[in-house]
């Protein structure tokens, strides 16, 4: 269906006010958003070449898209730059595919936000971080960026708190969820490389976050212990699903394992084997599922599936594992995912680079 | 100031309600379950009152994979082939 002619409101020349009238459309997070000026929407449309109706996400249970033009409006609005723009836009077009399911990740009652995970040199170029306080507050880009994703869901998805987003708790995610991969020091390929994209192709990885758990150790020495303690946070009673993973290893947590020359893939292979919960352990709490666990156990299981437990997702490789945060502190954490099964998988997309140079934060 | 609208510019979609049936009384019944827990427990319970009520009969029961995105199109189409109307609601 032809989109309409996008809306301009005329508001007096005041900042203040334009703010208060975006509380009063009903466009923000509760939070004051950048007025939608024109003029800045026009700026932000130059960070791609497609034309401004070009349609990157589509919302099948209200048949509504997103177009270029709506997606630089709350881009504007969260605070972005130009320069973040074609990180938003490949978040999206992850986002659009309907493994993701963000209708179903964002309505429903388990309050998960899109983690959004930026790998590659675009991280360095628009100033993003991927050091201390990783997930925190104090950076424009990750900030603005995981923000625009939101106010997008709310805005152009309408998915409304309380009416289309039903989540019991919600996360802070829900704010923004947005970080950078850190290559400095980081012993493993980049996740814009494992994901097979050319050299110096940035990517976005989207996920359905159901929350943040923080892994504190300190005292472990071994790649067995880090992960071990990793491993419990992912197998507690409260999180352990079919779903995916997301780990982030602190740096000192990451040392530990470069040092004993572990690869990506033999952590993710531990993770999986140690993240697992009895049978009788989950008939326990009740939340063993015979349908679940036979999906487990098929005659497709992986070959690390042990009889009589439920395990943390369906094999190894659903479980990203990278590094982020400070150098300083024994603080891992995992990211369990929406849904307790299968209804929302991790996208990456790769991100195309704006046309023109654009000035960073 | 000029501000540009951050909704989306896509026109609503048009959506239509099926006709009501003009009765009950010996309906053929389809039940499309979410497959979350109880899903199918509840939904049987339902339709056995339309049996019951209505001398209806359960033609097809069908479930999907994943409980929060739509039906694929085929399973909707093999369910309207062969049921006057549909039973589906969320199980928890």
């Amino acid at each position: 269906m032809a989109a309409v002619a996008p809306r301009i409101h005329d508001v007096p020349d005041d900042v203040l006010a334009a703010i208060d009238f975006c509380y009063e459309q009903g466009w923000t997070d509760g939070l004051p958003v950048v007025p939608p000026e024109v003029g800045r929407v026009k700026a932000m449309l130059a960070a791609d070449a497609r034309p401004a109706e070009t349609v990157i996400a589509h919302h099948p249970a209200t048949g509504l898209d997103l177009s270029l033009h709506a997606a630089a409006v709350n881009a504007v609005m969260a605070g972005c730059l130009p320069a973040h723009f074609p990180v938003l836009v490949a978040a999206y077009e992850a986002m659009n595919r309907p493994e993701f399911n963000f209708h179903g990740s964002t309505a429903s009652t388990g309050g998960s936000a899109p983690l959004i995970v930026v790998s590659g040199p675009i991280t360095d170029e628009i100033g993003m971080n991927a050091d201390v306080n990783l997930f925190g507050p104090g950076n424009r880009a990750n900030a603005a960026i995981g923000r625009a994703v939101r106010l997008i869901l709310r805005n152009v998805f309408q998915m409304l708190p309380g009416i289309s987003d039903k989540s019991t708790q919600g996360n802070p995610g829900k704010y923004s969820f947005c970080i950078a991969e850190r290559s400095r020091g980081n012993p493993w390929p980049l996740l814009c490389e494992a994901q097979g994209y050319p050299q110096g192709t940035s990517s976005v990885t989207a996920f359905a976050g159901g929350g943040f758990c923080n892994v504190e150790n300190h005292g472990g020495n071994t790649p067995e212990q880090i992960l071990g303690s990793v491993a419990d946070a992912m197998a507690n009673y409260g999180c352990i699903t079919l779903g995916q993973s997301v780990v982030i290893l602190a740096p000192e947590h990451m040392r530990i394992l470069a040092d004993a020359g572990w690869t990506r893939e033999q952590a993710q292979d531990c993770l999986f084997t140690l993240a697992k919960r009895s049978v009788e352990g989950m008939k326990s709490v009740g939340k063993f599922r015979d349908r679940e666990y036979d999906r487990q156990h098929d005659d497709k299981a992986h070959g690390l599936v042990e009889a009589g437990f439920v395990h943390r997702g369906l094999g190894p490789s659903d479980i990203l594992i990278t590094m982020g945060g400070g150098d300083a502190g024994g603080h891992s954490c995992f990211i369990p995912s929406w849904s307790r099964g299968r209804s929302s998988l991790m996208q990456h997309a790769a991100i195309t680079p704006s046309p023109t140079p654009s000035p960073q934060s | 100031m000029q501000l540009y609208s951050p909704m989306s510019t896509t026109p609503k979609r048009k959506a239509f309600r099926a006709p009501a049936l003009a009765s009950l009384d010996g309906a053929r019944i389809g039940v499309l379950e979410n497959g979350k827990l109880n899903a199918e427990e509840m939904l049987h319970e339902v339709t056995q009152l339309f049996v019951e009520r209505h001398g209806c009969t359960v033609r097809l029961l069908k479930s999907k994979s994943n409980a929060s995105a739509p039906a694929p199109s085929n399973t909707i189409v093999a369910l309207a082939q062969d049921v006057d109307f549909l039973v589906t609601g969320l199980g928890d």
